[in-house]
């Protein structure tokens, strides 16, 4: 099984990008429903200028996770700048410097990088935020590794949990965000956040599946 | 203990008003502020690298404080924290405040100088207020009952005209720092509960208003110290009564100083306050006749000011916002409303209420705060007279007046009609009240001394030459024929001088000297009759009082009409010169500790790229078919000339035309590091114009709106000469050196301005003729002996003695 070198992960950035840019409307219009109507604008704005400093190529992956998480935290704006920038941030470190990782080692990055979203928003499962697309995916990227399974399929099944956790945030009340303050009017709408972070998971499970191919 | 502070928001609009609104509090002072709000490109947004750059700037060492809006704001600020170094993180508190409410508490707080901590705490509590008015007080826990054997207490009664408001209350708190002390106040006049003496906040709701006893209790091994530092700043109105002016004017043992030219006989005048006649009760809604009077009040001191403002300077200015500031005092108004509701009418009100502030200042221990009284019953008379009131006695107002001191108030509405002169015991010829006097054409002497402005109080009849500096005390026959004679003398010497207006102004020897006109608005440049060209157009007419920045066209349009006015003379446009001491609407600054050395000037002009090429645009376009200078102010270094004129040539190629062939380029010089550069700036400009009001507060480091140092901010100082010199000789041969400031209109000063190099005077409108005349007096060798003379000499008296 191949490592997860930087093309690969520039690719992931690359496919993300591209989905956010696609999904733009549709995040945008969930975050109209319960927020302030800019997510979608905001993190293809973010995801824009990160793929405009790839030109640049890092020199290894922690280099290219500080690097989107700075370019996040300075062009997005909103809150998901700094849980996003937050997110990558948080992964750099955990790479040990590695030209390239091992498919635990991305998984742990990974894990870090949930870490810091978490302690960043104080929000916990259930909450209705992109943490509830993350965690469950997270949860089973762990196991699918664990169980002997290629890191494309389980991204594959990582992506798969995402998005039923990304479904689940439609009955929540808000507890998190501007979306909290409609209280019980939340209820009834997907989370925004949760939408994105599941693209994400996707994307980085299209990326991978794509250098397993080449 | 400098604690910085820290205002994160999504828009940044929202910042700078919030920071604007919080710099009332401080009067300019405060400590670090820095904003990070909005993002780069516009809109709204937070950054947490901005914000870590905002903590690392304000962060002088004693911590800072970063207060936020909501939501992204505040995980960016967390983030921000991570970026920031180890040493510095340490010392930032993320504060919980309201953003509004929590920045006023913690500018004030932090510059009374407590730790980063309790700056929090201070404006975490800052809701306090606000919720205890509405009704929804907070559950402040009951104060917590101390042990009694250590407990001391005491009274103080507030004195302050305004309370005890946020800076006296700063200071509270700050005295009680420190101390191991549990110190608690109770407004005793309201019968309000008790808070504590540590909080900031807590204080300001005793809402502890002139004359409300407050009692104090104290416990902890410090509660007497407490107890009696608080009592010794209440004694000292916290410190209130020294804030402008601590230093007594300094009044010399007579030595009589000219301060506006010209003679004047007559009476001495009646003593005592002229005080307007309170109008008879006119029936129907009391409220809205006295809003009435105030507004039309109000926009006559707002006229005043600005004319004030555009023909003497910001600072003299300043005195007419502290009488609409009064005119709006909300507690001033309050006690009007009482009186109001109770059925008194308007005037008697307004009179009553307005009598009773001027009482309380006229009793204060300090000099300042009596001047002060003054200024109260102006604005009691000025809304009386707009009531219908009329000025009693109008007679008693005339003739010479005597006086120790001379408030800038009472200066500016002086007649020269019904004052031949003013004497003052005290004062300088660069107070305040003096240039006022000159702008008003009254003749001053200034600095007599006590005795001599003792007997002069009891004269039947003084003489005054305020170009000599003399005052005579009851003259005998023989020397009022001598004073009439100059009267006469000087008469005929300003009839000659308006005859000639029309003439060029040239020296005994054939040395041409431009005399120009100052222009602050078109009527300026009217009024500039016989002036060889408008030496000095600021430009600042067209951007006050206005909600947005003027367009290209119309400042096109002002400039043409300055133009016109002009009739084809050369006009030299100053770009916009305006600082942070008196923000536009639309130009929000952050507060700056000290305004006049921070961002106005050429400094602003490039931190605001957008405003000057607008107003280039507009002066380009002028200069296609008219003589345009354009000249940028505050110009410290050859890189901001530099800047500066890219600016211009990109304004030449928006409007297109190629470069306008009479279109020349110039500097102020106020800097002093400007002048001593002269000739580095040299090869790049076709004038110097020396503004000689900022050069000499710059040079002397004596702000001249301010009293107390006033006197040493004389223009005629030796060193503000030797820098004119440096700039003469650094301008070499093919650089015109002008003086645009107040110092060329001295008609005893245009012989040593043309001996140091100067070639060009530009002077208010009434002083065109006058000092053309002088410079026809002019021996250009002698000139240049009196020059010398006068660098040598060891301060600005000596070389006054030598200009007599």
């Amino acid at each position: 099984m191949a490592d997860v070198d930087t093309d690969t992960l520039q690719r992931w950035l690359r496919v993300f990008a591209a989905s956010v840019a696609e999904h733009k409307d549709e995040l945008t219009a969930l975050d109209a429903a319960i927020g302030d109507a800019d997510h979608g604008a905001n993190m293809d704005r973010g995801m824009q200028a990160v793929v405009d400093g790839l030109a640049a190529t890092p020199a290894d992956p922690a280099a290219l996770f500080k690097q989107t998480g700075m370019t996040l935290v300075k062009s997005v704006g909103g809150a998901s700048g700094p849980l996003y920038g937050t997110l990558f941030l948080r992964m750099a470190p955990a790479t040990g410097g590695a030209a390239s990782l091992d498919p635990e080692t991305f998984a742990k990055a990974l894990r870090a990088g949930l870490e810091g979203v978490v302690a960043r928003g104080k929000a916990e499962v259930g909450e209705k935020t992109m943490v509830d697309a993350l965690t469950p995916a997270l949860d089973a990227l762990d196991a699918a590794l664990g169980s002997g399974q290629s890191l494309a399929d389980a991204l594959r099944a990582a992506s798969a949990a995402a998005d039923e956790g990304r479904d689940g945030t439609t009955p929540i009340v808000a507890r998190k965000g501007r979306a909290s303050y409609l209280g019980e009017r939340s209820a009834g709408h997907q989370d925004p956040g949760a939408t994105s972070a599941a693209l994400l998971v996707a994307a980085a499970a299209t990326a991978v599946a794509e250098q397993g191919a080449a | 203990m400098t604690v910085g502070i820290v205002v994160v928001s999504h828009s940044r609009a929202l910042a700078d008003a919030a920071v604007a609104l919080a710099g009332e509090m401080l009067h300019g002072g405060g400590g670090p502020l820095e904003v990070a709000a909005g993002l780069d490109g516009g809109g709204f947004g937070t950054d947490a690298v901005a914000i870590s750059e905002a903590v690392a700037a304000a962060d002088a060492g004693d911590g800072v404080v970063v207060l936020m809006d909501l939501g992204s704001a505040v995980l960016s600020a967390e983030l921000a924290l991570e970026m920031v170094d180890d040493d510095v993180r340490g010392r930032v508190v993320l504060c919980p405040a309201p953003l509004v409410e929590g920045l006023i508490v913690a500018v004030v707080s932090a510059a009374g100088g407590a730790p980063a901590t309790e700056v929090a705490q201070e404006a975490s509590d800052a809701l306090l207020a606000k919720s205890g008015h509405l009704g929804a007080a907070p559950d402040e826990a009951a104060p917590e009952q101390v042990v009694t054997d250590t407990e001391e207490t005491g009274t103080f009664t507030v004195g302050m005209p305004h309370g005890l408001h946020a800076r006296p209350a700063a200071q509270l708190v700050g005295a009680l720092r420190g101390l191991d002390a549990d110190v608690r106040l109770r407004n005793v006049s309201l019968d309000g509960p008790e808070v504590s003496g540590a909080s900031l906040s807590r204080v300001a709701t005793l809402g502890a208003l002139q004359g409300h006893e407050i009692a104090v209790r104290a416990a902890g091994t410090d509660a007497a110290e407490a107890v009696r530092r608080l009592l010794a700043l209440a004694a000292d109105d916290f410190g209130e009564s020294a804030l402008p002016v601590a230093v007594p004017s300094p009044v010399p043992v007579g030595h009589p100083i000219p301060a506006s030219p010209g003679i004047g006989i007559g009476p001495v005048r009646a003593t005592g306050t002229v005080s307007v006649t309170v109008p008879e009760p006119v029936p129907g809604d009391q409220h809205g006749r006295l809003d009435d009077a105030r507004s039309s009040v109000r926009d006559h001191l707002r006229a005043v000011r600005d004319r004030a403002a555009r023909e003497i300077g910001a600072a003299e200015a300043a005195i007419f916002d502290a009488q609409v500031l009064l005119l709006d005092d909300p507690e001033v108004l309050a006690d009007v409303g009482t009186r109001l509701d109770a059925g008194t009418d308007a005037a008697r009100a307004w009179a009553d209420a307005l009598d009773d502030v001027a009482g309380g200042l006229a009793g204060a221990a300090d000099e300042y705060l009596r001047a002060r009284a003054a200024d109260v019953r102006d604005v009691r008379d000025q809304v009386l007279r707009a009531l219908g009131g009329v000025a009693a006695a109008q007679g008693a107002g005339e003739g010479i007046l005597v006086a120790d001191e001379l408030t800038p108030a009472e200066a500016a509405v002086l007649d020269p009609a019904s004052t031949p002169a003013v004497v003052l015991a005290g004062s300088s010829p660069t107070a305040h009240a003096a240039i006022l006097l000159r702008a008003r054409g009254v003749p001053a002497v200034v600095g007599v001394g006590a005795a001599l402005a003792g007997r002069a109080r009891e004269a039947a009849v003084l003489a005054v030459d305020g170009s000599a500096g003399e005052v005579v005390v009851d003259p005998d026959p023989a020397t009022l024929a001598d004073f009439r004679a100059r009267a006469e003398a000087l008469g005929r010497h300003r009839e000659e001088a308006s005859r000639l207006v029309h003439e060029p102004a040239v020296t005994r020897d054939g040395t041409t000297v431009l005399v120009g006109v100052n222009v602050g608005s078109p009527a300026d440049a009217t009024a500039g009759v016989g002036a060889d060209l408008a030496g000095l157009v600021r430009t600042e007419f067209g951007f006050l009082d206005r909600r947005e920045a003027p367009s290209v066209d119309e400042q096109e349009a002002a400039y043409r009409a300055i133009g016109k006015a002009m009739d084809g003379r050369r006009i030299t446009l100053r770009t916009l010169d305006v600082g942070g001491d008196k923000p536009l609407d639309y130009l929000p600054m952050p507060v700056e500790a000290n305004p006049f050395l921070g961002v106005r000037g050429i400094r602003l002009a490039l931190a605001r790229p957008q405003l000057l090429a607008d107003q280039l645009q507009a002066i380009v376009r002028v200069a296609h078919d008219h003589p345009v200078d354009v000249m940028f102010p505050m110009v410290a270094g050859v890189d901001e000339l530099a800047a500066a004129r890219r600016a211009l040539d990109e304004a030449v190629e928006t409007v297109g035309r190629g470069r306008p062939a009479d279109l020349r380029v110039g500097i102020m010089v106020e800097v002093p590091a400007a002048a001593l550069k002269a000739a580095a700036f040299a090869p790049d400009v076709d004038f110097f114009s020396i503004g000689t009001n900022d050069l000499t507060q710059y040079t002397l480091a004596a702000e001249r709106g301010n009293d107390a140092v006033a006197a040493l901010a004389d223009a005629l100082d030796p060193g503000v000469l030797a820098l004119i010199k440096a700039t003469a000789d650094g301008a070499g041969d093919h650089v015109l050196v002008a003086v645009c400031g107040e110092l060329a209109g001295d008609e005893q000063a245009a012989a040593l301005l043309v001996g140091l190099g100067v070639r060009e005077l530009s002077v208010a409108p009434g002083s065109v003729a006058t000092v053309k005349q002088a410079v026809r007096d002019v021996d250009l060798a002698k000139a240049r002996e009196l020059a010398a003379a006068a660098l040598a000499c060891p301060d600005a008296a000596a070389v006054r003695a030598l200009l007599r």
